[in-house]
């Protein structure tokens, strides 16, 4: 049966809520604003640097929030033993992604704070998974290891500046500007060609492991490889290794990521429409104990993914006459209701209702039939 | 199917003949018809005509899976898409000009006329001069012969239009040339058409190159 694209997503945000609390992550519910100061000082850790302000009234600047995981990672406990698992489902508010204004956005996402193993970090890896998996159709989940570009760039000898730049050409998988910006600056090889290859670095996991593994020339690089074949290793045990994709060219703000970031894509929706990873480095800011790692998904992306404009409004146009008895024809459209069907009872034609077929009442049951007729 | 956008117009014509070099020929773009979508018939391609400034903007919406576009237009509307390739040809600059002989008055904000905006504010605050802009669509070089401006900011080829406004290039900003760009989300699920089109591509101009 067809439905509106909202009821879809309230059905999505109810199953995924299913999956997150069948493992353990508890809600995790906030203010609907913060202290502007909280997202100036991060700037960098948003999706945009767009945020809605209004003044409180002792005078302090606010802002509804662009970003849950700063929120959660602030209000954190400072000690934790073991590994606190939250999920959330709030109201974000920032830049609608066709620019201009601001709009109010669903998002949910899980978070996992403390001493985050190998498994915890398959676990939310599995759980991004499966929330792409929940909106139906093709998806993607795209895969990188901070540790292996910054490895790199250490190895380099690149100041931070350099790096953003490089950075910024990498993600826009601009292999041409980046061969050139590289000679600019003088790196010296081998690293200029291995900073070239990592806009390219993209595809199947296997086989881009392999050509990453011939690059690798520190030991941090090679640890996030390992961490990568690990990861691809439990994923595929469980026969989930087919949505993988490995893209080097992903790369999340340093001062906040560090370890496994990952993207995902589902198929109809033009934009990322989830995206996590690991953020040590936040916790560090916050000044708070152990690791982190978690992701949200964009609900707001997913609009046009989940509106199959339905043909009908409602599957059966139930006319009665003002004359019939009132609680028959009760009995009568909720029995039909009954049957999965979206019954709109009616005892005259609405105007602007499309409906698959009509049925009358004939006194008893709904037969089909026109009245007019 | 693969869909492409094309800009309408010259560096359109000249794209699509190397895309056809390629491969990926497309008899309903030989007849000179005013279609805006034109399809293969065997359904591997179709190209879609727009605005070469709109070029982006249907890349990064996903309505074109890739497309081409000058590095000037991609530099102005700043959209989120993947640069994959640069083709090599729509060589120019970007470049300021101003009237021969012109002195620029550092106590005033400089007033710059140009169809990209973004671009003039992003050179003049590196150098953190004030500017004015002056946002024009078309005839950029009359501007400073009117006293609209001081200087305008625009792409120039051979410099023979600028030449003949008794205009000069004071400054270069960057070179300018035609790029393949992607959709972010089409090169996670169509990798399977957009890498072998970036290898035929590749291909077809190192033989040019050798040509």
């Amino acid at each position: 049966m067809e439905q509106r694209s909202e009821a879809r997503r309230e059905q999505l945000m109810g199953r995924l809520r299913n999956v997150y609390e069948s493992l353990g992550y508890t809600r995790f519910s906030m203010r609907r604003f913060e202290e502007y100061a909280l997202y100036l000082e991060n700037k960098s850790f948003l999706k945009s640097e767009s945020v809605l302000t209004f003044t409180n009234p002792d005078g302090k600047l606010m802002a509804l929030k662009p970003d849950v995981t700063l929120s959660i990672v602030k209000h954190a406990r400072r000690e934790r033993r073991g590994v606190e698992k939250v999920y959330y489902k709030e109201s974000v508010y920032r830049l609608a992604s066709t620019g201009g204004e601001f709009v109010e956005i669903d998002q949910m996402g899980v978070e996992a704070l403390g001493a985050i193993d190998r498994y915890t970090v398959g676990e939310v890896v599995r759980l991004a998974i499966e929330s792409l998996r929940a909106v139906g159709g093709a998806y993607v989940l795209d895969i990188s290891h901070m540790g292996f570009v910054s490895g790199l760039m250490e190895a380099a000898g690149l100041t931070p500046e350099k790096k953003e730049r490089f950075f910024d050409l990498i993600r826009r998988k601009s292999a041409h500007e980046l061969a050139a910006a590289v000679a600019a600056e003088n790196v010296s090889q081998p690293y200029a060609g291995y900073i070239v290859m990592l806009a390219e670095l993209s595809g199947a996991f296997p086989a881009v492991l392999a050509r990453a593994q011939a690059i690798a020339v520190c030991d941090g690089m090679r640890n996030a490889l390992c961490e990568l074949a690990a990861l691809y290793d439990l994923l595929s045990s469980v026969g989930l290794s087919d949505c993988l994709q490995l893209d080097f060219s992903m790369i999340n703000d340093l001062d906040y990521y560090n370890g496994i970031v990952f993207q995902g894509y589902v198929q109809g929706a033009p934009r990322v429409v989830l995206s996590g990873g690991r953020y040590d480095h936040l916790m560090r800011r916050f000044d708070k104990e152990g690791d982190g790692i978690g992701f949200a998904l964009y609900l707001d992306e997913l609009t046009r993914v989940l509106a199959d404009k339905p043909a009908w409004d409602a599957d059966v146009l139930a006319l009665y006459r003002e004359t019939d008895d009132p609680a028959k024809v009760n009995a009568a459209v909720f029995a039909l209701a009954a049957q999965g069907l979206r019954i709109l009872a009616a005892s005259e034609r609405p105007a602007d209702v499309k409906a698959e077929k009509t049925m009358v009442f004939t006194g008893e049951t709904f037969e089909e039939g026109t009245r007019d007729a | 199917m693969l869909n492409i956008a094309l800009p309408k117009g010259r560096l359109g014509d000249k794209v699509y003949k190397l895309f056809s070099a390629c491969g990926y020929d497309c008899s309903a773009m030989e007849r000179d018809d005013r279609r805006l979508v034109l399809r293969d018939e065997d359904g591997r391609v179709q190209y879609l005509l727009v605005k070469p400034s709109d070029v982006p903007i249907y890349v990064e919406h996903g309505a074109a899976d890739v497309g081409v576009v000058g590095k000037d237009v991609l530099l102005e509307g700043g959209n989120d898409v993947y640069e994959l390739m640069d083709l090599g040809f729509g060589v120019c600059h970007m470049c300021v000009a101003a009237p021969v002989g012109f002195r620029e008055d550092l106590g005033a904000p400089l007033r710059v006329a140009t169809k990209y905006p973004a671009i003039a504010r992003r050179h003049y605050a590196g150098k953190s001069r004030e500017i004015e802009v002056i946002k024009l669509n078309g005839s950029i070089e009359l501007a400073p012969i009117l006293g609209l401006s001081d200087v305008i900011v625009d792409i120039v080829e051979t410099g023979s239009t600028l030449r003949q406004n008794h205009l000069e290039i004071i400054e270069t900003i960057l070179p300018i040339s035609a790029r393949l760009i992607a959709n972010k989300a089409a090169m996670k699920f169509k990798s399977g058409e957009i890498n072998p089109l970036i290898t035929a591509l590749r291909g077809c101009m190192q033989e040019e190159e050798k040509a």
